[in-house]
């Protein structure tokens, strides 16, 4: 499930990385995403595993502000139309630069 | 957390991450058991205050203990001292007419690194401890059930007389 997350995330043209991945050395993208998985559940029925929950932390930080916001919009966007639950608009995360604004949002895919 | 409609609520507020303004708890179970203490004449504000104090000492020891262990300065804005102070600990339950609330987490109107560690940021992954207590469903279900066992303990007593 996270390779298929980083290919729609990917599919902005913006580079996709795993949160707390950047070396400290290396400069932030002026645009990109980051992404956390967060945990993978299964819940059973019947001593069967009936559903398999894949629930991730969605990034973007960028030094546009407009960019993170609107990006951030077209992903929500993209996730759900392909079956992912996004329950959130979105709301702040840290940045390690203040160059950068972060906008995040958790999504979930349900198999 | 909260607990909706007319009866007596409970609700859990402020703290938590940078990014998310309620650590949520699901009550649905904790709905019934309320109601059932209703129905029993029970002492819903003194059960439903106990449960919530209990809980919020509870998540503030887990989160003192992760911070302590968590890869921080030692000075900075960003300080492990800083952090651990932001820790909330007025582990007081305020009631606004039927719904109860009780603060967890981190003050975000003070120093301190709370919110980072738990959503992480590009350079730093999320603190695993503090990503366990805010975000993870076991820990809060967990939560959860030690507020349902204080509860039945006032339903036992009302069912025995003991108001």
């Amino acid at each position: 499930m996270e390779d298929e997350l980083k290919r729609y995330l990917g599919s902005f043209g913006y580079p996709v990385i795993r949160q707390g991945s950047l070396a400290k050395d290396t400069s932030y993208p002026p645009t990109f995403f980051t992404f956390w998985n967060i945990e993978e559940a299964a819940s059973y029925y019947d001593n069967q595993e009936a559903i398999l929950s894949y629930d991730f932390d969605v990034n973007v930080y960028s030094t546009d502000p407009n960019t993170a916001y609107s990006l951030l919009d077209q992903a929500r966007t993209l996730l759900k139309n392909n079956g992912w639950i996004i329950a959130q608009r979105g709301y702040d995360v840290a940045s390690d630069e203040i160059s950068h604004v972060g906008k995040g949002m958790r999504v979930i895919h349900l198999s | 957390m909260a607990v909706g409609g007319n009866r007596t609520g409970v609700k859990w507020n402020k703290g938590g991450a940078l990014r998310r303004n309620k650590f949520r708890l699901d009550t649905s179970g904790i709905d019934d058991l309320v109601e059932k203490l209703d129905g029993l004449g029970g002492n819903i504000q003194k059960a439903v205050t106990q449960a919530l104090e209990e809980a919020a000492e509870t998540v503030q020891e887990d989160t003192k203990e992760a911070v302590k262990k968590a890869y921080l300065p030692a000075k900075g804005q960003y300080s492990g001292g800083d952090t651990e102070k932001s820790i909330v600990d007025n582990v007081k339950v305020e009631w606004s007419g039927t719904i109860g609330e009780v603060g967890v987490g981190f003050d975000k109107t003070q120093n301190g690194a709370g919110g980072f560690l738990i959503t992480g940021t590009p350079r730093m992954a999320p603190d695993y401890k503090l990503e366990d207590i805010y975000v993870r469903k076991r820990y809060k279900s967990q939560i959860v059930e030690s507020m349902k066992r204080v509860i039945n303990e006032y339903i036992t007593d009302a069912m025995e007389g003991r108001k």
